[in-house]
């Protein structure tokens, strides 16, 4: 099942999910739109809808077969109406909410050589000064793209091209809980200690999941961030008191 | 008072439906591999089809009741014995407190479930009992309530009731049934494979290999090949989802994958041939077939609503 309405693209993902898709790029307005798309459906509260799951230029809708469509009616029909509708409704409410300016979350990091253990090799690697990393790194307002790979770890951008390096060749058993990391054009912050190969230039000392029901996930797809710089002796007190 | 897990088996796990509504956080769903056989476990049992099982692999763990349970044993045939005494599968079987339940050998399938006709307190976590790392209890020992909350069953009668046993038939004919094709439908990324690797998908047989467990079964066949990059914007993906790797061979994702992913996402199998394709040894070949979206649908709906009755 395949479909276009409007400028989005609709595709079955089986018998249980299908997704809502714009252009494939890495673009701000993309992932605006998509994360506005996913809280109107979420406000929305369908019944036998289990998931909507942000990411990129994608909505996914995960759904259950048998509280969400009905019988004896075709499922290509009941899922391309609902999205006609769906869409149709969320044209004429996105055309009113776009000017909405969304608050800025500032994430404090600490670039110390012994947190940020490959600040080093990323500065020798680009010509550029370790200062200089950090300033561009912390200068620009990042969004967040997409979150998975682990419960709460963030994909955001871009980065600036002059800091921009791949992963490393081969991933490290154990990143600690709190590192920040460069991947290509993406930034993000590990939620907990894990395997993973991403360029580390630093760590921030908040939590950035906890499994209270009430807090999880510190950020969601669409937030803006912003990362700003702190003293070892800073983060060792925040870290303290977890603030 | 509970059940207790004194000798630890190698990938076993309480198990429900699982824990949806937090994938955009990154929080897979999880939930049995082969829900079909959990759900027949419960309906056995009387309990709510969802009730938290406990489903073990081949070397088993060893359980421990520290009270009198009715337990039900389905899905994969590990030989059960109770204190070292065999004990029969889609049967309510009564347990009492110290039995200690034991798995001698896997004659056929994957993955075998316990059901039990109590409530588990514990663990439980947005919405769901299903194992994750932020479930994890000290000791293994999981609390299932002392009394028996189900009340449908009927111990001294040891029978199965009439319409449980034909739906036991329908279960093991669409759970055990190795020489149907697995059915799929087509995903965002299948109109990007070239044409030999289009039919090599579709006519040629694959293999589970043995990097097979709840995240995902590697397989082992033709390798496929794009028309295009096999590097994409990460998006969701689904329990069942054929990705396929760099190296041309096909991931099929299981309960505990991942919520995104930036391969190629081929198709998906259908939901009612997923407990099936749980149900594969390592070795085990089959076949891929194309079906339709109204079929699938259809299929999953008939089986869901014999299991209402």
């Amino acid at each position: 099942m395949k479909f276009k309405i409007q400028d989005w693209e609709i595709i079955s993902l089986g018998d249980h999910a299908f997704m809502f898709s714009l252009e494939a790029k890495v673009d701000s307005k993309i992932v605006q739109k998509i994360s506005a798309l996913s809280n109107f459906i979420k406000s929305k509260n369908i019944n036998g809808i289990l998931d909507v799951i942000p990411s990129y230029h994608t909505l996914t809708v995960v759904y259950s077969i048998t509280n969400f469509l009905h019988n004896n009616k075709s499922v290509n029909e009941q899922i391309n109406n609902f999205c006609e509708t769906i869409l149709d409704e969320f044209k004429d409410q996105y055309k009113n909410v776009i000017q909405v300016i969304k608050e800025v979350i500032k994430v404090p990091v600490c670039y110390d050589s012994i947190f940020g253990i490959d600040l080093e090799n990323l500065s020798i690697a680009k010509n550029i000064s370790t200062t200089d990393v950090i300033t561009i790194h912390s200068a620009s307002i990042y969004e967040v793209y997409s979150i998975g790979f682990l419960p709460g770890f963030t994909y955001m951008g871009i980065v600036d091209e002059k800091i921009q390096m791949p992963r490393q060749d081969k991933p490290r058993m154990n990143v600690l809980a709190g590192s920040v990391g460069i991947a290509g054009l993406q930034t993000g912050i590990y939620p907990s200690n894990s395997p993973g190969g991403w360029q580390i230039i630093g760590r921030t000392p908040w939590d950035i999941f906890n499994r209270d029901e009430n807090i999880l996930s510190k950020f969601k797809v669409g937030d803006l961030v912003q990362f700003y710089p702190i003293q070892k002796i800073e983060f060792d007190k925040m870290n303290e008191h977890k603030l | 008072m509970s059940i207790k897990i004194i000798k630890k088996g190698l990938s076993d796990s309480i198990q429900d439906y699982g824990r949806y509504g937090y994938q955009h956080l990154g929080i897979q769903p999880s939930g049995s591999m082969d829900f079909f056989s959990a759900w027949l476990a419960n309906k056995i049992l009387g309990n709510d089809l969802n009730n938290p099982v406990v489903e073990l692999h081949f070397p088993s763990s060893q359980i421990l009741f520290e009270n009198n349970y009715t337990i039900c044993i389905t899905g994969a045939n590990f030989v059960p014995v109770l204190n070292e005494k065999s004990i029969e599968l889609n049967e309510p079987i009564q347990v009492h407190k110290n039995d200690v339940l034991s798995m001698l050998q896997p004659i056929k399938g994957r993955t075998s479930y316990v059901g039990i006709n109590a409530k588990l307190n514990e663990p439980h976590w947005l919405g769901s009992h299903s194992y994750s790392k932020q479930t994890i209890l000290k000791d293994q020992q999981f609390n299932f309530s002392d009394n028996n909350s189900s009340q449908a069953i009927d111990i001294s009668q040891t029978t199965v009731s009439k319409s449980n046993k034909s739906l036991i038939e329908e279960v093991q004919k669409l759970v055990f049934d190795h020489n149907s094709p697995i059915r799929l439908i087509p995903g965002p990324s299948w109109s990007l494979l070239t044409d030999s690797s289009l039919t090599a998908l579709l006519k040629k047989s694959f293999t589970i290999t043995s990097q097979a467990n709840r995240m995902g079964f590697n397989l082992m066949g033709t390798k496929l090949n794009l028309n295009v990059q096999n590097n994409f914007l990460s998006s969701a993906v689904t329990r069942g989802t054929l990705q396929l790797l760099p190296n041309g061979e096909i991931i099929v994702l299981m309960a505990d994958h991942q919520t995104i992913g930036g391969y190629a996402n081929l198709g998906q199998i259908i939901l009612v041939d997923l407990p099936r394709f749980a149900q594969f040894k390592n070795g085990q070949s089959f076949n891929f077939e194309l079906t339709s979206l109204e079929k699938a649908s259809q299929l999953y709906r008939n089986i869901y609503e014999k299991f209402q009755h």
